[in-house]
């Protein structure tokens, strides 16, 4: 087990190295120059060398990174260049936002798509499971932001039962806060309610067909114990590895949905970085991603090892 | 006539200098008319006496400034800002929407440019000049105190001004006050008088010290930069006092504020940058007002009876600039037949209507913008006419037309104009290929330098391209920056003597009658070479809910707040 997990972790490591060096490099090959986007068009081009050399982005690529990177990894995320406030006081308050949307999201849509996926698998072949099915991969392949829309228009805008934003106001309380992320999660369940319930499905139809199963019903055990004890503890192994995959798109990945619903999420950051050149707010905010992302498929590798004693004798990794 | 009236203006007449002398002989002889004899009194500090004076010896009423619909007192304004700022809360810097219409909530001017561009006293009460428009004085209100408490005097407005005309600081109201104004000149005679000596004769100056110069907001002479979002410390109605970057702003009212006790409560502004956001907000009821919402990509806001429209003419525009005379130029662009030919192949009117819902004026390829008094509405307007632009071509020598690339970048309505104007072009030949960038990358690049001393912008360097202007209360800065020939902003590369020399004449011109004469030389000359088409003057408009009472659209988007209340 311990050797399991230190060559995650390891593997962890190497993908953030690398992670941070494409991120550096892709972020230097953004259009536009950082002193004339700040300084503005009646700078003069002195002021604007001036102003890069001050910045330290007229330094050699190499030694940009260096410092970067070293002041990183000690918890210095820099100054933002566009805003001159602290990297942290931009992305600190983003990321508590992001995780807030991805936790709800997640505490929506991971029962709703595994019951749905369960109770389509029991019903193989019967006007549930095709109901189930073609709703789930309906509203998948609906891109996020018609589903988002759809739902402003409805529950926002005619019916005015939830805010079409997502902040709440300052000082909110936990509920009033819930209310305000309701409408971005449902349009999130949305999208991966198809995808986790089909893995589901197929997961539990696998265990249901399985010799143990049969064993265990032969064995005279209850089909309720028998789904919970034997067939949902090997179904959803598959299911824990896709919910894990998407931790990082749910945390990093909803610029549509942060913008669509005026969020200030981790995701409108790294866009509006991006979009001005700020170097320091960009990059950092997609290595924090990354770690988020990263540990978030640690925790379910150890999960999965936890279900599956295969993985932590070492015969499948 | 009104007997008393003659004499109580006879008297302000004998005190009065030149440039006062000379628009009260204009309008009592009947060659400007009662808004243009308003607009320009205002601007050169006519007093309200003699304005009403005026008016009444020609049997008109007087005017009523201000005039505004109640509300209930109280509550809290739920402003949406679109796009937010794009970099530090910094007045001196403010070079975009959401940086001027935050900072505009809080802050004051000496002046004001009303709706109807009469300019307004804000921190100064009066002005006035010399003979030849060289000095300008400004008397600085009395009472006024910052928000730290500090009172408000003449140092501070020199303090102020020495800083946006600084060329050695990061300025961006430089190219306003380029060849006008340098911190040298600006002096205080007294606590509360300030004269600026400028650089060349400026009738419509005190235009530029009102919010049209967005970046002039008067602060405390021992205003420490970087402080303007931390510490509340302007004059206005409101105090700014909490901001968070990219999300939004809290301001409270400001109880000793000069302009009395301000209907709201405050503004709670929340920054957005996608329009289906903003106008679902709205529609949801979850703010009260857009600091800018456009036909092209608000259009649900529209035609909405939950919703009002705020709208005000002014002299927001596109350029379509054609590269004349550098290398970089397209070869066919470089004769002016050609330039022509595209001119009167584009449909402005079309264009009005279909990217603007008529929501504003057409072009005539001149920055003369119908909203302003001194444009001479008189030159026969452009209007698309496809056989004229064929034959243009056939004299030009390109019967079949010719290709040329056009760059614009992804904002507003810009992609479609170009669109539209591709369409229109092809019906006489002239192929015009799309290139959109994005707006960083637009004005990306260094400005000076290389080949032709412009540097790689391709904003000055694209044959062909497409600029978003904001509002100007006067044609000065278009006129100095865009068509001059030595302009900072002069994308064609346009140089005629004959039009630089109207520039300056127009620049010092006292009366209207003078200004309209020389604008009428600048709009035929450009007429005749078109460097640039100038397809429409659009409104600013702002979309709010009913609840709304008594705000007022800004033409440049300054968010004048002090007078607004919600029912």
């Amino acid at each position: 087990m311990y050797r399991f997990l230190l060559k995650r972790v390891g593997l962890a490591l190497i993908t953030l190295f690398l992670l941070s060096v494409i991120v550096f490099a892709a972020a230097q090959l953004l259009p536009g120059n950082l002193g004339r986007n700040i300084l503005g068009p009646f700078a003069s081009a002195h002021d604007v060398a001036v102003y890069n050399h001050e910045h330290g982005v007229d330094r050699p690529l190499v030694s940009q990174y260096w410092t970067w990177i070293s002041h990183f990894v000690r918890g210095d995320l820099g100054e933002s260049l566009e805003y001159n406030v602290t990297v942290g006081s931009l992305l600190g308050p983003a990321l508590v936002n992001s995780l807030k949307l991805a936790a709800l999201a997640f505490v929506l849509v991971v029962p709703i798509s595994i019951l749905g996926g369960v109770a389509a698998a029991l019903r193989r072949g019967r006007f549930a499971d095709r109901a189930i099915t073609i709703v789930g991969l309906s509203l998948t392949s609906i891109p996020e932001f018609v589903t988002a829309i759809v739902m402003i228009v409805i529950f926002g805008i005619a019916l005015q039962w939830l805010p079409v934003g997502a902040t709440a106001p300052p000082g909110s309380n936990f509920l009033v806060q819930i209310k305000y992320l309701l409408l971005p999660s449902f349009a999130l369940v949305a999208v991966l309610f198809g995808y986790i319930a089909r893995i589901t499905r197929a997961g539990v139809i696998e265990a249901l067909d399985a010799d143990y199963t049969r064993t265990a019903y032969l064995k005279g055990l209850g089909a309720r114990r028998v789904i919970v004890k034997h067939v949902l503890r090997n179904a959803l192994l598959p299911t824990i590895a896709v919910v894990a995959t998407q931790t990082g798109y749910l945390i990093g990945g909803l610029l549509v949905i942060e913008k669509l619903f005026n969020y200030n999420g981790i995701g409108q950051r790294i866009y509006v970085a991006a979009q001005f050149k700020d170097f320091t707010l960009l990059e950092s905010g997609v290595m924090i991603v990354g770690v988020v992302y990263l540990v978030a498929t640690l925790v379910a590798d150890i999960l999965y090892s936890v279900l599956n004693p295969r993985i932590r004798v070492g015969g499948v990794e | 006539m009104d007997r008393d009236a003659l004499r109580s203006l006879d008297e302000y007449r004998f005190e009065a200098g030149p440039p006062e002398n000379a628009l009260f002989d204009e309008f009592l002889d009947g060659e400007v008319d009662r808004a243009g004899f308003l607009r320009r009194a205002t601007v050169i500090g006519v007093s309200a006496t003699a304005i009403g004076a005026a008016l009444r010896t020609m049997g008109m009423g007087a005017p009523a400034y201000g005039a505004t619909v109640a509300g209930k007192a109280g509550g809290r304004l739920r402003l949406a800002i679109i796009p937010g700022p794009s970099g530090d809360l910094e007045p001196i810097e403010f070079m975009d929407h959401g940086r001027l219409a935050t900072g505009s909530i809080c802050g004051e001017f000496l002046t004001r440019s009303r709706q109807n561009l009469t300019l307004g006293p804000e921190l100064a009460v009066s002005w006035k000049s010399n003979a030849d428009a060289t000095q300008w004085a400004f008397n600085i209100r009395r009472g006024v105190k910052f928000a730290n408490g500090q009172a408000l005097t003449a140092a501070d407005v020199v303090a102020t001004y020495k800083a946006l005309t600084d060329p050695n600081g990061k300025s961006q109201a430089l190219s306003a006050f380029k060849g006008i104004l340098g911190p040298g000149g600006i002096r205080a005679v007294s606590d509360y008088t300030v004269v600026f000596y400028l650089q060349a004769p400026t009738a419509g100056f005190p235009y530029l010290t009102s919010n049209t110069t967005y970046q002039a907001i008067i602060l405390p002479a021992n205003y420490q930069t970087g402080t303007f979002a931390k510490t509340p410390q302007t004059t206005g109605a409101f105090n700014l006092t909490s901001y968070t970057p990219g999300v939004g702003a809290r301001f409270d009212r400001n109880p000793s504020w000069w302009g009395g006790k301000a209907p709201l409560d405050g503004v709670d502004v929340t920054y957005y940058s996608d329009n289906a956001a903003v106008d679902a907000a709205l529609l949801g009821n979850q703010i009260d007002l857009i600091s800018q919402s456009l036909y092209s990509s608000d259009r649900p806001l529209f035609n909405n009876k939950s919703v009002q429209i705020f709208a005000t003419k002014g002299s927001p525009h596109r350029e379509i600039a054609m590269l004349v005379q550098t290398v970089a130029a397209a070869k066919p662009l470089l004769d002016y037949r050609n330039r022509e030919a595209v001119a009167y192949a584009f449909d402005r009117d079309k264009a009005v209507k279909q990217l603007l819902g008529g929501f504003g004026d057409v072009g005539n390829d001149s920055p003369f913008a119908p909203a302003f008094p001194s444009s001479d509405l008189t030159v026969p307007q452009r209007h698309q006419d496809l056989a004229l632009a064929k034959k243009l071509l056939a004299q030009a020598g390109n019967p079949r037309g010719f290709g040329v690339t056009i760059t614009f970048a992804k904002f507003q309505e810009i992609p479609a104009l170009a669109q539209l104007l591709a369409n229109d072009c092809k019906k006489v030949g002239i192929n015009i290929k799309l290139n959109m960038i994005d707006y960083n990358s637009y004005y990306g690049g260094t400005y000076s330098g290389g080949a032709t001393g412009r540097g790689t912008t391709p904003w000055l360097n694209s044959p062909m391209d497409i600029t978003d202007w904001g509002h100007r209360s006067v044609p000065n800065v278009f006129l100095t920056s865009a068509v001059h020939s030595g302009g900072v902003w002069n994308e064609a590369d346009y140089a005629n003597k004959k039009v630089d020399a109207a520039i300056a004449s127009y620049q010092a011109a006292l009366t209207l009658k003078e200004q309209r004469k020389y604008a009428r030389v600048i709009e035929l000359q450009m007429l005749h070479d078109t460097p640039y088409i100038f397809p429409y003057f659009f409104n600013w408009t702002q979309a709010g809910s009913k609840r709304v009472k008594g705000f007022k659209a800004d033409a440049i988007g300054t968010q004048y707040l002090g007078k607004t209340s919600l029912a």
